[in-house]
């Protein structure tokens, strides 16, 4: 059937379509997501029509034990009509996702928006445990060659076998004895010793010690069998295993070059952070943290909330917390330069310290406070993004404050992000700001 | 396909040969009237196929198939491969049964396919497509009047013609993709509701629109005599809406009108052959597969309502087949959400009941003494269902087959003289000593278990409505005399009646009642902006309605028609969304839109409504406990091939309205804590 082109034509516009980043960091759902695996919705493939806007349209839904109830939160996929076949023209509710690393995110993205960061700045020497290659005569029984130590034993055991019927026959030749032929053995390498060949001399009844005329008669008449085929015959009964064959495998140390960074993620959590902007954080940060998780070898994350207080959360947390209060930004700032002095030194770590917010800050707070912690703090680079879907209300200029103090220096950034469609320019603004940095 | 694998087809396909006879001829007793089905049995990834391909061997070459492909792939995997059935509206139709399935689940797909092929041929919607026969010369339709469609060897030709152009080297393989993406985007955008006629035709018929000379701006005079004559009040009077021309076929519209944009030039140019002909072959296409989007409820609650039917109501499960039989409809049926199978179901069986119940009121109100203020004095409801109850040797044919009356005219007397004779064993087939009389006695509904109650639920309201319009009143001595005459047939009629005429839309708002709604604990739902969340909002069967049919439709899609073509005297093409009160998906409309404009050849523009949620009225709002009203404003989208622009247009230049433009908001009032 043509249904296998079709196919594969599919995975070819999906290919295409998946670079279409920009939409989808815009628009997509970046929930499915995971820091490691970046999903890229295969919807995005099906072509376009003419819908209703999800949201206005609302739906029906069926209660389960009475739940929900109105004015209940209507559990997370219901909002969806069930109708999952393939009906002609209708797509199945199910999405599909396309995968990518973020490292292929990373190069996409880059293609995209013509950015092109090299992880650069500090680059931190790791010792790392490669292959067990190297081989010492001591260590823990767990890591003991013990194929190499068979082989020994092996090789040993073929080195002193021999034929021991075929070297009896010589001690039955007419004249011979231990010391002739003991001769004899060197001359054939039989790896015989002469106290063998005596005490076998003497086993020997008196009346069989001329079997054999002459050497040649003995040789032609008796077939001297290989160690192998014997071996192969009998088996082994006993290889001798000897501790000076012993061999312990040890992991060979790799020195290796790694880029290593610690991105900072803060956010205002107060009162003022509609959902509308909080939404707009998570669609700046974390294509920012997917960007830089591909570029770097090493990336790990500190997620910092604040209101007038800071405090660190997992990431989980940190796109959905809400809180009352009022808003401090240096708290913040302070609790980074702590997180980031006792765990990322910037000797050995890239830093970057975004942070996010409507720009309402307490009063004389972001040039007392905020602007020496950010020239203060080391690193890449520093970033502020303001998120204010309606405008600028007349307090909030604390965006405005730090981008007139930083106006001259190239490593501090601030962009403004009023909704969805701004964002992929923001996070240009970023990247690009870094970019040009060293 | 390898040796082993065909004989091991041939042996499940022989297996199943009496099963498929005895369907066809028992959906037949049953007064259905199906297609002839010629069946097929395909192994797991040939189902996948099908299914991909809407069940259909051959499709012109697209990706879109072969996502589909991908996806059921995938969904299968998890739901084990489960009994499937895919059956095409074709004359005759081709029905494919998994290799896999046990002999059970075929027995099920098999019943349930020749309801489907009844319900292809019967529901007048479907013969929309077919009477583009009396044209003469398209593909797929009937070669004589009164046959279905040859919709296999329609699409197989269309899959030809795609692959020609595909192959031409005089044409670029990408640019027929491309344009055959462009059509599919406006796959919907058809008039479902009218016949489908290929463009020439449609162009003929359609009444002439072009009144743009009526247009102060269309004569010739100058601009100053124009204003003083047509003034504000006049121009009032001659509201644009009035005159939009509110084409609904955006394809047929494009197909006649429409100019390919080349970009060597920048300019608009005819269609090239291949362009045209592409473009007609995809609008036949969504025209054919349009009746079965227009009716899945109905059509799926039939073939279920009627596979139960035979595979309980006539044996056609065997004892040991009808637990797992039992298991299996308890899976499609009990799947969560909105459930078309158990939804259509529900609504047929109502259709079925109220029309029984209707025949009985209308026999009972007509007994001396009996009016909707005595009824329930004169009238013991158990004491009628008893009565109505079918006769012992109907209902149980097996235990009296000797009572039977070859005469009767509920008795089948072939069928009963084969039984007697020993020919069939009655425990299999009691349905052959019936006739349809007999069967319809046989299968009475409100005397079933489930249905016991319909009766007695019946609301004096109910009464005095059937009593409204009874003649011939006093005509029965007694209840008993009453009930003599009741039309068992009465439910099925109905049935049969309104499979004929009505679609999901019109089926749901005639048949949705309060009580399936009550009693499915189904609510709506609506997004709130205060809490970022989707809200449970009502109960009231009334709301959950309404946002069904929003759901049903024009398919569930707004309707966006053409509004003008010469919009702002440049050629333009203006497309208006008839604002219904819910919003468009405007990132998605847009994408259609740089479609639009390959189809259209010059810059396109769509007016809609969009509405506008501020954040401090977010914020207002939660104060006061509420959601924020959002505020509606006039848009106008222009794409000129380059990019977009958004113009604010004053209320007089507004979408036109659709009908019925309020209500599917079910938010309270008082946002509810």
């Amino acid at each position: 059937m043509g249904l296998r082109e079709d196919l594969e034509r599919f995975r070819e516009v999906g290919e295409q379509r998946r670079q279409d980043l920009a939409e989808f960091i815009q628009y997509g759902d970046l929930g499915a997501s995971r820091p490691d695996s970046v999903k890229v919705p295969v919807k995005i493939v099906d072509l376009p029509e003419f819908e209703y806007d999800q949201r206005d349209m609302g739906g029906v839904g069926q209660a389960e034990d009475g739940e929900p109830e109105p004015g209940d939160k209507v559990a997370e996929g219901e909002p969806d009509d069930g109708d999952g076949d393939g009906e002609p023209g209708e797509e199945a509710g199910e999405h599909e996702y396309y995968e990518m690393d973020p490292e292929e995110f990373a190069r996409e993205l880059d293609e995209q928006l013509g950015l092109d960061l090299d992880p650069k700045g500090r680059e931190v020497v790791t010792e790392r445990e490669g292959e067990y290659r190297d081989i010492r005569r001591s260590g823990p029984a767990s890591t003991l060659d013990f194929d190499r130590l068979f082989k020994s034993g092996l090789k040993r055991k073929l080195a002193t076998d021999f034929d021991e019927e075929y070297v009896r026959e010589a001690l039955r030749i007419d004249g011979w004895g231990p010391a002739r032929a003991f001769e004899w053995a060197r001359e054939e390498r039989v790896p015989v010793s002469r106290t063998w060949l005596e005490d076998a001399y003497d086993d020997i009844p008196a009346d069989e010690r001329d079997r054999w005329r002459s050497r040649s008669e003995m040789e032609s008449n008796v077939e001297q069998e290989q160690t192998s085929t014997r071996i192969r015959r009998e088996g082994i009964d006993s290889i001798p295993l000897r501790r000076e064959d012993e061999r312990y495998r040890h992991p060979e140390t790799i020195e290796e070059k790694e880029t290593n960074v610690v991105v900072v993620n803060i956010r205002d959590v107060s009162g003022s952070m509609q959902e509308t902007k909080r939404e707009l954080v998570e669609r700046t940060f974390t294509p920012l943290d997917w960007y830089l998780t591909g570029k770097y070898d090493n990336a790990e994350f500190v997620y910092i909330a604040h209101d007038a207080e800071a405090w660190e959360v997992e990431r989980e947390e940190f796109f959905g917390i809400r809180s009352g209060g009022g808003t401090r930004i240096s708290s913040a700032y302070e609790l980074a330069a702590d997180l980031l002095d006792e765990q990322y030194p910037w000797s050995e770590w890239n830093r970057y310290v975004f942070a996010a917010g409507d720009s309402e800050n307490s009063s004389n707070d972001t040039e007392e406070r905020v602007i020496p912690m950010m020239d203060e703090i080391d690193a890449n680079l520093h970033a502020y993004v303001e998120t204010q879907p309606s405008g600028n209300a007349i307090s909030a200029t604390h965006a405005e404050e730090v981008e007139r103090h930083f106006r001259d220096n190239d490593d501090v950034a601030v962009a403004y992000v009023q909704d969805a469609a701004d964002v992929v320019d923001a996070i240009y603004t970023v990247l690009s700001t870094e970019d040009t940095d060293e | 396909m390898s040796k082993n694998d065909r004989i091991r087809k041939r042996q499940v396909a022989q297996g199943l040969e009496s099963h498929v006879d005895e369907a066809a001829k028992l959906a037949r007793k049953l007064g259905l009237d199906p297609y002839p089905v010629n069946y097929w049995i395909v192994d797991h990834d040939e189902m996948n196929e099908l299914i991909a391909y809407d069940g259909f061997q051959k499709r012109y070459p697209h990706w879109r198939w072969g996502m589909n492909y991908d996806r059921q792939r995938k969904q299968r995997q998890f739901l084990g491969g489960k009994a499937f059935e895919i059956v095409n509206n074709n004359d005759p139709s081709h029905a494919f049964l998994q290799k896999s399935n046990s002999l059970a689940d075929q027995k099920a797909v098999i019943t349930h396919v020749e309801a489907h092929a009844d319900f292809f041929r019967n529901n007048r919607w479907f013969r929309l497509f077919d009477e583009g026969a009396s044209y003469g010369g398209v593909d797929g339709s009937p070669t004589t009047p009164g046959s279905g469609p040859d919709a296999a060897a329609m699409l197989a030709s269309h899959a030809e013609t795609v692959t020609e152009y595909m192959n031409d080297p005089e044409i670029d393989r990408e640019a027929v993709e491309e344009w055959v993406d462009h059509v599919a985007c406006l796959d919907g955008c058809i008039d479902q509701h009218r016949a489908y006629r290929p463009t020439e035709e449609w162009e003929r018929e359609s009444p002439e629109t072009d009144d743009e000379a009526d247009t102060p701006e269309e004569l010739a005079i100058s601009e100053e005599v124009r204003d003083e004559v047509f003034d504000e009040e006049w121009r009032e009077e001659h509201d644009p809406g009035e005159d939009a021309l509110g084409e609904k076929d955006l394809l047929a519209y494009l197909a006649a009108n429409g100019r390919a944009y080349d970009e060597e030039t920048g300019r608009a140019v005819e269609y090239e052959e291949w362009q045209r002909e592409l473009l007609e072959l995809l609008r036949r296409e969504s025209y054919y597969f349009a009746p079965q989007r227009m009716t899945k409820v109905m059509n799926e609650g039939w073939a279920s309502y009627w596979e139960s039917v035979m595979m309980t109501g006539e044996n056609f499960a065997d004892d040991d087949e009808f637990v797992s039989y039992a298991d299996h409809m308890a899976q499609v049926l009990g799947s969560p959400g909105l459930n078309p199978y158990a939804l259509g179901l529900e609504l047929w069986t109502y259709v079925e009941n109220r029309a029984n119940r209707r025949e009985v009121l209308e026999k009972l109100l007509r007994v001396e003494g009996v009016a909707p203020a005595t009824f329930d004095d004169r009238v013991d409801l158990d004491e009628v269902l008893s009565l109505l109850e079918p006769v012992p040797e109907i209902a149980n044919v097996v235990d009296h087959l000797d009572e039977l009356d070859a005469d009767d005219p509920r008795v089948d007397s072939d069928g009963l003289t084969a039984a007697r004779d020993g020919e069939f064993d009655v425990d299999s087939y009691p349905w052959k000593v019936l006739s349809h009389e007999g069967l319809v006695e046989r299968h009475y509904s409100l005397v079933q278990p489930p249905n016991r109650g319909f009766l007695k639920r019946t609301t004096r309201e109910t009464l005095e409505q059937i009593d409204r319009y009874l003649f011939e009143r006093d005509r029965y001595g007694s209840v008993r005399e009453a009930l003599a005459d009741v039309e068992y047939g009465a439910g099925w009629d109905r049935m049969f009646a309104v499979r004929e005429s009505h679609n999901d839309v019109t089926f749901i708002d005639e048949y949705l009642t309060e009580e399936f709604v009550e009693a499915g604990g189904y609510f709506t739902y609506e997004y709130s902006h205060r809490q970022d969340d989707y809200r449970a909002t009502s109960t009231d069967p009334a709301d959950v309605k309404r946002k069904l049919l929003l759901q049903f439709t024009n398919f569930g899609k707004p309707t966006v028609t053409v509004h003008d073509d010469n919009f702002g005297n440049r050629n333009e093409l203006l497309l208006a969304h008839q604002y219904n009160g819910v919003a468009l998906d405007v990132p998605q409309a847009k994408r259609v839109l740089e479609r639009v404009f390959e189809l259209w050849g010059r810059p396109v523009q769509l007016l809609t409504v969009v509405k506008e949620v501020d954040e401090r009225d977010v914020k207002a709002a939660s104060r006061r406990g509420q959601e924020p009203e959002p505020e509606e404003v006039g848009v106008r989208y222009r794409y000129d091939g380059d990019g977009f622009e958004r113009i604010d247009v004053d209320r007089e230049e507004w979408p036109p309205l659709s009908v019925g433009a309020v209500g599917y908001d079910t938010k309270p009032d008082e946002w509810l804590e």
